[in-house]
């Protein structure tokens, strides 16, 4: 056992280490113009981008280490695959003047979709309507000019039993998939799952990746006019996104590190708030490789409406260049001891990309594969 | 209920004050009940695991849990360690390892690493919990850095152990099947009590 | 049936002649007043301006939420007496909302239905000269009154980036304790202390009157309904504003004098602070709701000319709501990290509910059925509270579901709900028994014509207000944002449309109060005639200073309330 204790411990560490010290200075630098910066582009009158950037850089202390793509990567990783998505890749997001839900991409989203549009959709509408149309009938029917003697009818026990049995029955179908769906959110994710912890910050999010060199991404919002050269929606793009492998199950981790935030992505059908000295933890699951955006959901303090989430789900080879990219980022941290003993190694096994390449419309791999790690923008 | 003869203005006066104390009194103990809410619900997460709370165990209670844990021929389970700091916590604290195997029933030792990064001592106290919520009653910690605060000088490094066992009964609990890894968290606030 | 309106009159002409009407001077009779019905319009008036506070409030977040980006909050920033900023702004708007909820809650309509319809109808519909204790009643008016000062003053003074309470009416720690800097949110929590003693002491009133004052033969399965919502109302205010008042105490502890209840830094849990409020919270969602479900069935079973169908099952439909309402409080928390019987505990529960509030909509519905419908104005808000509140009460079904919510939650979809159920519920309910009794109360008549105008446009603009939100909510837009991205712009301007023909209306609510304290024609006793039975229309309008002098006495053969079945009521009635 202790052995390979140490052999992790020997693996991890100094990236660890190494991380936090390289990467801080020019997060800092790079995170400044970001978040409510669009400010700037609103007709506030007295909002001034410089004001919130001093704001960021505080909080870019030793705490926060960031992580700079350009940077890191050009020092460490080899001539990778990884490129951000582009515009046409964002799959989550609202549609102006839709009625329904965000196009889901996640199975228990999918299943939940499902059950809000199958089944209780129907339900409250003829509920509604059949209470709207008994409204109508007794307006009509015993309007005063229509039935002018009452009756004086105030009793009838089957009609009670009926309206009394009758919803619990209605609830009972309700509740049926209503438990199930519950059951299937709450599975908990396989050991080898690829853990994110995400952390809330007033205002603005951290990604730590604990199985794969433990570094940890700032996220800030872009300001509106970054956002709209890059062709992202105003206020939901951000400049580093949380860049997690499509296809496998994740296990995404959340804690706080000053009040309660929430991260949710509607179009996967996850909230879950981040809560201040405690952690913690749901599993999702990905279909497709894709940009999905979500805002924080717990009034946090004054810029609640200014952290949002940009997910970016890549197919696996993609993702682990990009964690390569990243100061320390491994994908398979060497544990060879791990492999001989009973147990499956612990950290994220490497799972065959191939299938998730597959059903992934809009992307050509060949393409992203030729361009150069220079060229990678950086918004 | 009889009807009251409310012209008789004195007993009805008398009846008042009855029902009104008992109204009185019916407030005052839920306001009680609000203040023993702090208690009684620590008292109850502890004694249910409720919201991931871990157990404490004695080394006795380890060693009959390593009993049956053998006899029971118990599986083994992977363990997730992990570390935070509130933003005022000027340390760097990170896990030795990420995640450790471990035989459900058997003791286990797991580090922490935590390093003071300010030039002047900082006292810490940790808060922890475990994920998925229901593994909470069954994570038994036998010794733990988090039952006592932790002072850290300047620039000092410590390794901070923390030896528990998973209780076998886990094995019964069909709350517990499909559980493959369980997080143990902790987070590290600025001790109030301590003088900074 | 129902003949005796007529019956009782005799009594109350025993005693309108004399010294009935005595009033004390100007000062004596509003400031230090014991009667029941001047305290309940004093009530009545606080939260008719308390409601024009909160519902400009909603204004100025409507108009800044037409547009995505900060539009006006500077302007107003600068108004306030602050100096305007980019967080500044945005500290204003959590100061809005916060304001908003908390006045609606506190100070518009808790203090609408119990303190103003409450006190003014309970002591008359069970025939009782006045409230149980005179003096305390006037101490819960005044307290809510400086609470609500209370409160306002919270918005001049710093409370973290700016001046002002901009925690959420929830009071979320740690936001609240160590995310909020400055005495704002102290004032806003002894704001919330006040008026949350205030309803105690009301809720101790109201019990202590309704067991003890009932006139001779009123047993308590002869109580109107109103009286019965009142007295369920009344429980859950004495049993669950005191877990308030302890969670808001131990976050001024924490706040100001170094306890950690909530703080995890001394092993507190902001997770708990979250359990204690909804355990008031979602009783106090019923607070709001019962009273108006009690004036609902009064008004309904009049303009149908029928007794309530299902008495009994009514009042025990509310019984049974205020029970199960303390035991559903956290799925306002299922995002909180609940493990998962936890959360299919509180599903269940909470779709619970929903039986009993069907049993109420259905019974209403039965009530009307082979009646002899007169559409007058309480009539017309009835109808729409029944409908609305149907269609609150179907999403709440749809947010019961812990997976469901996992997307909806602090969602406009949640906003939409809760505002179907209360600013159109609570609210519709509030309107409707307000022209059902205001010629009672103030003995002139409003327009009839105004009051359906009023109707009409309210209607139409709170559904234009807030059923786009759901669509809002389902794409995602989360609550307690100032600004949004520019994907969320249709609904958004169309809920402020709905805003203005909304404010619209009001003003006609305010013409129609004019018009008939100046201009409106006397009511007599009894204005509803036949279908109006209960013991406030054997009365004069407005009642007198001092009315049940000889108290009435209810028997089977004149039992106004009527509910018998029909085979056992006396041949007479």
């Amino acid at each position: 056992m202790m052995p390979l204790c140490a052999a992790m411990l020997l693996a991890t560490a100094p990236q660890v280490a190494l991380g936090q010290a390289a990467a801080a200075p020019t997060a800092a630098a790079t995170a400044a113009p970001a978040g409510p910066g669009a400010a700037a582009a609103t007709p506030a009158p007295s909002a001034t981008p410089a004001e919130p950037a001093d704001d960021v850089v505080t909080a870019s202390g030793p705490e926060a280490a960031g992580a700079d793509p350009t940077a890191a990567a050009s020092a460490t990783a080899p001539a990778g695959s990884y490129t951000p998505l582009g515009p046409d890749m964002i799959k989550g997001q609202p549609i102006d003047g839709r009625i329904n839900f965000q196009d889901q991409y996640s199975p228990n989203g999918q299943y939940a979709l499902w059950m809000h549009n199958a089944v209780l959709m129907p339900i409250i509408t003829l509920i509604s309507l059949f209470v709207l149309a008994l409204l109508l009938w007794v307006v009509m029917r015993y309007r005063r000019g229509a039935n002018p003697v009452a009756s004086k009818t105030s009793h009838n026990t089957l009609i009670e039993v009926i309206w009394t049995g009758l919803p619990v029955l209605i609830l009972l179908g309700i509740a049926i998939p209503s438990i199930s769906l519950l059951a299937k959110q709450y599975e908990s994710a396989p050991e080898d799952a690829v853990t994110i912890k995400v952390t809330g910050y007033q205002w603005y999010w951290g990604y730590t990746y604990p199985d794969n060199g433990g570094f940890e991404v700032i996220s800030n919002m872009l300001p509106e006019a970054d956002a709209l050269a890059a062709g992202e929606p105003a206020q939901l793009a951000v400049d580093k996104r949380m860049v997690v492998p499509a296809g496998e199950w994740l296990r995404i981790q959340t804690t706080a590190a000053d009040v309660i935030h929430s991260f949710a992505v509607p179009s996967l059908w996850f909230k879950l708030d981040a809560v201040p000295g405690r952690l913690n933890e749901k599993r999702l699951f990905i279909k497709e490789p894709g940009i999905y955006y979500g805002q924080c959901s717990e009034l946090c303090g004054v810029r609640h409406g200014y952290m949002p989430i940009a997910v970016e789900a890549l197919p696996r080879a993609q993702w682990e260049a990009w964690v390569r990219t990243q100061p320390g980022g491994t994908v398979g941290a060497p544990e060879p001891a791990a492999a001989a003993a009973p147990a499956p190694a612990a950290t994220a096994a490497a799972l065959p990309a191939g299938a998730v390449s597959a059903e992934t419309p809009g992307m050509d791999a060949a393409q992203r594969e030729g361009e150069t790690v220079a060229e990678t923008p950086t918004t | 209920m009889s009807a009251t003869p409310a012209s008789a203005s004195t007993p009805l006066d008398r009846r008042n004050a009855r029902v009104g104390a008992i109204a009185l009194l019916a407030a005052l103990a839920m306001l009680a009940l609000g203040f023993a809410a702090v208690p009684l619900y620590r008292l109850f997460c502890q004694v249910t695991g409720f919201g991931g709370t871990t157990q404490r165990a004695t080394e006795a209670q380890a060693s009959l849990a390593a009993l049956l844990g053998q006899q029971a021929g118990a599986p083994r389970i992977s363990v997730r360690f992990d570390g935070s700091v509130a933003r005022d916590v000027p340390w760097t604290f990170a896990p030795e390892r990420t995640t450790q195997t471990v035989r459900i029933g058997q003791r286990d030792m797991a580090f922490y690493v935590a390093r003071n990064n300010a030039s002047v001592p900082v006292t810490g106290t940790a808060t922890f919990n475990v994920e998925p919520e229901q593994a909470g009653r069954y994570f038994q910690k036998v010794q733990c850095f988090c039952f006592t605060e932790q002072t850290l000088h300047p620039g000092q490094e410590v390794r901070m152990p923390v030896l528990f066992y998973i209780d076998p009964a886990a094995l019964d609990d069909p709350n517990m099947k499909g559980v493959e890894q369980i997080t143990l968290s902790y987070t590290f606030h600025k001790s109030l009590t301590a003088p900074q | 049936m129902a003949t005796t309106a007529e019956t009782f009159q005799a009594h109350h002409g025993d005693h309108a002649h004399h010294d009935a009407d005595h009033k004390p001077g100007f000062f004596a009779r509003w400031f230090m007043s014991t009667n029941h019905k001047d305290i309940g319009t004093l009530y009545l008036i606080f939260a008719i301006f308390a409601g024009i506070v909160g519902g400009a409030i909603s204004g100025i977040m409507r108009m800044e939420l037409m547009h995505p980006g900060i539009q006006y909050l500077g302007w107003w920033v600068n108004f306030m007496g602050g100096e305007a900023g980019f967080d500044q702004n945005l500290h204003l708007w959590n100061v809005l909302i916060t304001a908003h909820g908390l006045i609606m809650v506190f100070f518009m309509v808790m203090p609408a239905m119990i303190g103003g319809f409450g006190n003014w109808f309970v002591p008359l519909m069970i025939g009782a000269p006045d409230m149980a204790f005179p003096r305390m009643n006037n101490i819960s008016f005044w307290l809510t009154f400086v609470a609500f000062c209370s409160l306002m003053f919270s918005t001049f003074v710093p409370g973290g980036t700016g001046n002002g309470a901009g925690t959420g009416w929830t009071v979320y720690a740690p936001l609240s304790t160590t995310g909020s800097q400055g005495p704002a949110v102290d004032f806003a929590i002894f704001a919330l202390h006040l008026a949350g003693a205030a309803s105690i002491m009301g809720a101790i009133n109201f019990i202590t009157t309704i067991f003890n004052m009932r006139a001779p033969g009123m047993t308590l399965h002869k109580m109107p309904l109103f009286v019965w919502s009142v007295l369920v109302t009344a429980f859950l205010l004495l049993l669950a504003l005191p877990v308030l008042a302890a969670a808001i105490t131990m976050l001024l502890t924490d706040r100001n004098f170094g306890t950690t209840f909530f703080d995890p830094a001394g092993g507190g849990d902001p997770v708990l602070y979250q359990h204690l409020f909804w355990f008031f919270g979602h009783p106090e969602v019923y607070i709001m709701i019962l009273p108006g479900f009690g004036m609902i069935s009064q008004i309904v079973a009049t303009f149908s000319r029928k007794p309530v169908f299902g008495y009994l099952g009514m009042a025990y439909a509310m019984v049974a709501i205020g029970f199960v309402g303390f035991i559903v409080w956290a799925h306002h928390m299922y995002t909180v990290g609940l493990d998962v019987n936890t959360k299919m505990y509180f599903t269940a529960a909470t779709m619970v509910i929903a039986v009993p509030t069907g049993v109420k909509i259905f019974s209403w519905i039965a009530t009307m059925w082979g009646g002899s419908l007169e559409f007058k104005s309480p009539m017309v808000w009835a109808l729409g509270f029944i409908f609305l509140f149907t269609i609150g009460g179907v999403t709440g079904v749809v947010l019961a579901n812990g997976g469901i919510d996992d997307n909806l939650h602090d969602t406009y979809y949640v906003v939409a709900h809760f505002h179907y159920v209360l600013s159109m519920g609570a609210v519709f309910s509030l309107f409707a028994g307000f022209y059902y009794w205001f010629p009672k109360m103030s003995g002139r008549w409003h327009s009839e014509l105004l009051s359906h105008l009023h109707f009409w446009t309210f209607f139409i603009g709170v559904n234009v207000i807030f059923f786009p939100m759901h669509f809002l909510g389902v794409q995602g837009m989360p609550r307690r944002y100032p600004d949004f991205t520019p994907a969320y712009s249709y609904f958004n301007e169309m809920a402020s449309y709905g805003y203005m023909i909304m404010a619209g209306s009001m003003l006609i609510f305010f013409v129609n109060i004019g018009y008939a304290l100046f201009a409106g024609r006397k009511a007599e006793g009894n204005y509803w005639g036949e279908g109006a039975t209960t013991l406030e229309w054997t009365l004069p309008s407005p009642p007198p200073y001092h009315q049940f002098e000889t108290l009435p006495v209810i028997t089977e053969a004149n039992d106004y309330h009527n509910h018998l079945p029909a085979g056992e009521r006396p041949a007479n009635a």
